[in-house]
């Protein structure tokens, strides 16, 4: 039997593990799933949770309580998380990597997702955020890597958006 | 009975957990009853509370958390009732101070029923409905864990020290605190 080839979501879920991600909490998105199955099957717990600001409140208490937790969302969820990320992520320094799907980009034929599509960078940097693009499936181990370190060591969230042109 | 008398009762009966306590009346509360205790005070982030207490007791299982909620706090984040049903860990205590109003905002009633030990039973959690600071010990006792205490008292004076928390402070102290006893 030959085994599947890695994909660039399976690639990304392990080396967020292997980085040291101890849970992850998520609010379902189809081209999330790919990267929550990794993470599962590497043993790790993966909460689904309510709501994507839900999902920052959970893992600011993980990280506050000494855990390394991750979050994944949509980008639309994006705004749901928005008072948690700045009322509560960004006063306490509670960092941890944050994965966003996008949606309202390149390839985007539902006009509702559009605007928070296009605004998703532009929050987080308004909030003070600086977010870390994934565009090709070899930069997962160095975009990872740096990701970890900017929420662990300079206590900030670290967005990976996950760019439209990995998967077009 | 005010929410400072309410949880000092609480901390009697859970003198080592981990607190984490929302925005407004529940913060104020806390830090008068411990005497400004190592708790997580939320300064804002209103609704995601409960969603912070179930962070801290699933990264420190070996630990009992309480967290400590306004009434209308839960109302803003109530989809969290359902994730406490769905994780359901073990070492986490909801207490709600109920007094149907917004006091951080000026003392607005509710806009709704706020029954939540009837949703949480319907959630199959363990619950009680309390309103008698004598009630407080024996009803924590007697429950399964998770579990979510409504503890109904009059809307009344503020509690005392101000909501309005230095967050890196709180963070740093509280971090300090949940890595007691940890490896």
């Amino acid at each position: 039997m030959t085994a599947a080839p890695t994909t660039w979501q399976a690639a990304l879920g392990t080396a967020l593990v292997a980085g040291g991600v101890q849970i992850a909490v998520w609010v379902p998105d189809k081209r999330l799933a790919p990267i929550v199955a990794a993470i599962e099957a590497a043993g790790l717990p993966v909460r689904t949770l309510t709501r994507e600001e839900e999902c920052i409140g959970y893992a600011a208490g993980y990280r506050a309580a000494g855990g390394t937790p991750l979050v994944l969302m949509q980008c639309s969820g994006l705004g749901n998380a928005l008072n948690a990320i700045g009322s509560l992520a960004v006063p306490y320094g509670l960092g941890f990597p944050l994965v966003i799907s996008m949606r309202g980009t390149l390839g985007e034929r539902n006009p509702s997702q559009m605007p928070l599509g296009r605004a998703t960078t532009g929050l987080l940097a308004l909030l003070g955020i600086e977010s870390f693009p994934l565009r090709r499936p070899d930069d997962v181990a160095a975009v990872v890597r740096g990701a970890l370190a900017v929420a662990d060591g300079a206590r900030t969230i670290a967005p990976i958006i996950l760019d439209a042109a990995l998967e077009l | 009975m005010d929410a400072t008398a309410i949880v000092r009762a609480l901390l009697a009966a859970e003198p080592d957990a981990l607190a984490v306590a929302s925005l407004g009346t529940a913060t104020s509360a806390l830090r008068a009853a411990s005497d400004d205790g190592p708790h997580l005070y939320m300064g804002g982030a209103m609704g995601s509370a409960l969603a912070v207490a179930l962070g801290v007791a699933e990264a420190r299982p070996e630990r009992r958390v309480l967290a400590l909620l306004g009434d209308g706090e839960v109302l803003m984040g109530a989809g969290s009732l359902w994730s406490l049903a769905g994780i359901r860990p073990p070492n986490l205590l909801v207490v709600i101070l109920c007094d149907g109003h917004y006091s951080i905002t000026g003392g607005q009633p509710l806009g709704a029923p706020g029954r939540f030990a009837e949703v949480a039973a319907a959630l199959g959690l363990g619950t009680a409905v309390v309103s008698d600071l004598g009630e407080i010990a024996p009803s924590l006792a007697a429950l399964p864990r998770p579990a979510l205490v409504e503890v109904h008292y009059a809307p009344g004076e503020w509690p005392g020290p101000s909501p309005f928390i230095d967050p890196p402070v709180v963070r740093s102290r509280f971090e300090q605190a949940a890595a007691e006893g940890s490896s």
